[in-house]
């Protein structure tokens, strides 16, 4: 018999400044990891970032955002260096907005049931390999499945997709919203259900030291490779996101 | 003017870019001893560098070094003073950012490392001015660790590193502690009265 203690997953290596060496090389290819974070952590941002390194490669990306138009999230990501827009005019980054999605399937109703769902997944599927996407972010699931009633049909629709995504060999990152209290008390997601489902789990969140807030990212889970667990400190610049091992003595608030 | 320390540039044309020095000054030298370090850097050695003051405003320390001939324009400062300054932060220099406090450690670490990435100098410095204004803010274990974690971060990247310090107002345990992570000493820190 083959020994397979050798063996290792091909990786999707984000680009992000500290994260592939966190990740010791690089997010396991077609995964879905969750990025859950309290408002103003940087989850946007890490998402943009991960598809800029990408499409700087040459790979095909998507961005489908449900909190912001399109043209406000583009407006907003040109202050920084990393960002070209000539991505977007390749089509090396196609930014999707939710709701046009929506009209365009037909989903008015204020509430998914079972068949919206699959008609939503199979939209994304098929923009996926229509464009060959290896990339992709959903800014955010959250908000998505605020439309979603049960959370049965949340562990569907989550499960489905990326299962789906995985096999076309595309590597997602799902950003979640959670508040602040919740980013203390080891729960990763709204809803409670996406954290089971996901392969991997990037939290962000914020360490108050002395009245003010620093900034952290922390892998709690990553299928297929062994990783850091520790907290990093993050700093937002303009040619990306930075870290750093956060101090051990600071790291508690 | 103020009379720059030559003995200082002799000693640090005998160190390596991955050196990583401690500086120490008095209360009433402190100035003098920084622009001794810096003038030969920017002005013999032709390189560039990050200043992190914690313990005065950067609009302060580019008058003060501009004013004994110090030219500022390569090196960028990251001020942890001024943003708890109401005003503090109205400069029409270029070359300063601003971190919210000193207790951010982590963020002036970044905030350099980005300011590496983005130079264009072949020789850089770091200057951290100074442990005694960190120790304010502080918690004696958390400075000694940062220090430590500041030294091979720089020492790794072959920046030099160079450290300021009031040593009676640093705490016993950081003091130990640079003494053993810094590779050089450079001791202005009693000043003598002939």
């Amino acid at each position: 018999m083959e020994s397979t203690a050798g063996y290792v997953r091909d990786r999707c290596v984000t680009g992000i400044h500290g994260l592939d060496e966190i990740l010791r090389g690089g997010i396991p290819y077609g995964s879905t990891v969750l990025a859950s974070g309290s408002c103003g952590c940087g989850k946007t941002t890490l998402g943009l970032e991960f598809l800029v390194r990408g499409a700087e490669n040459g790979e095909a990306c998507a961005h489908f955002t449900a909190t912001e138009p399109s043209v406000k999230l583009l407006d907003n990501v040109r202050q920084y260096d990393f960002f070209d827009m000539n991505m977007v005019d390749k089509g090396l980054i196609n930014v999707f907005d939710m709701d046009v999605l929506y009209s365009w399937l037909g989903l008015t109703k204020a509430t998914f049931d079972l068949g919206d769902i699959h008609a939503l997944i199979n939209a994304i599927t098929d923009i996926v390999n229509t464009i060959g996407v290896t990339r992709l972010v959903i800014d955010s699931v959250t908000t998505l499945c605020y439309k979603i009633q049960s959370e049965q049909l949340i562990r569907d629709f989550l499960f489905t997709l990326g299962k789906k995504l995985s096999t076309l060999g595309c590597t997602t990152l799902l950003i979640s919203e959670i508040t602040s209290e919740k980013a203390g008390v080891n729960m990763w997601s709204s809803f409670g259900v996406e954290e089971a489902i996901s392969d991997g789990i990037i939290v962000l969140g914020d360490v108050e030291r002395m009245g003010h807030l620093l900034r952290f990212l922390q892998v709690v889970k990553m299928r297929g490779t062994s990783h850091s667990r520790a907290k990093y400190a993050v700093e937002l610049t303009s040619i990306g996101v930075m870290l750093t091992p956060m101090l051990k003595w600071g790291s508690s608030g | 003017m103020i009379e720059l320390d030559q003995k200082i540039a002799e000693q640090l044309s005998e160190v390596g870019l991955n050196s990583s020095i401690q500086v120490r000054c008095g209360t009433s030298n402190s100035f003098t001893v920084t622009a001794s370090v810096i003038h030969p850097l920017i002005n013999v050695f032709d390189m560039g560098g990050v200043y992190i003051s914690a313990s005065r405003g950067a609009n302060e320390i580019i008058e003060g070094l501009e004013s004994v001939g110090i030219a500022t324009g390569n090196i960028q400062f990251l001020d942890m003073v001024s943003s708890g300054i109401l005003g503090g932060t109205n400069t029409e220099h270029t070359n300063i950012s601003y971190i919210d406090s000193p207790i951010m450690l982590e963020s002036a670490l970044l905030r350099t490392m980005y300011q590496m990435r983005r130079s264009v100098n072949e020789r850089n410095f770091v200057i951290l001015d100074s442990v005694n204004a960190l120790a304010i803010y502080n918690e004696e274990r958390m400075l000694a660790e940062y220090l430590h974690t500041f030294v091979n971060t720089f020492r790794q990247r072959e920046v030099l590193s160079v450290i300021i310090n009031v040593p009676d107002q640093t705490p016993p345990g950081v003091l130990a502690n640079l003494d053993l992570y810094c590779t050089e000493l450079i001791d202005r820190g009693q000043i003598v009265i002939n």
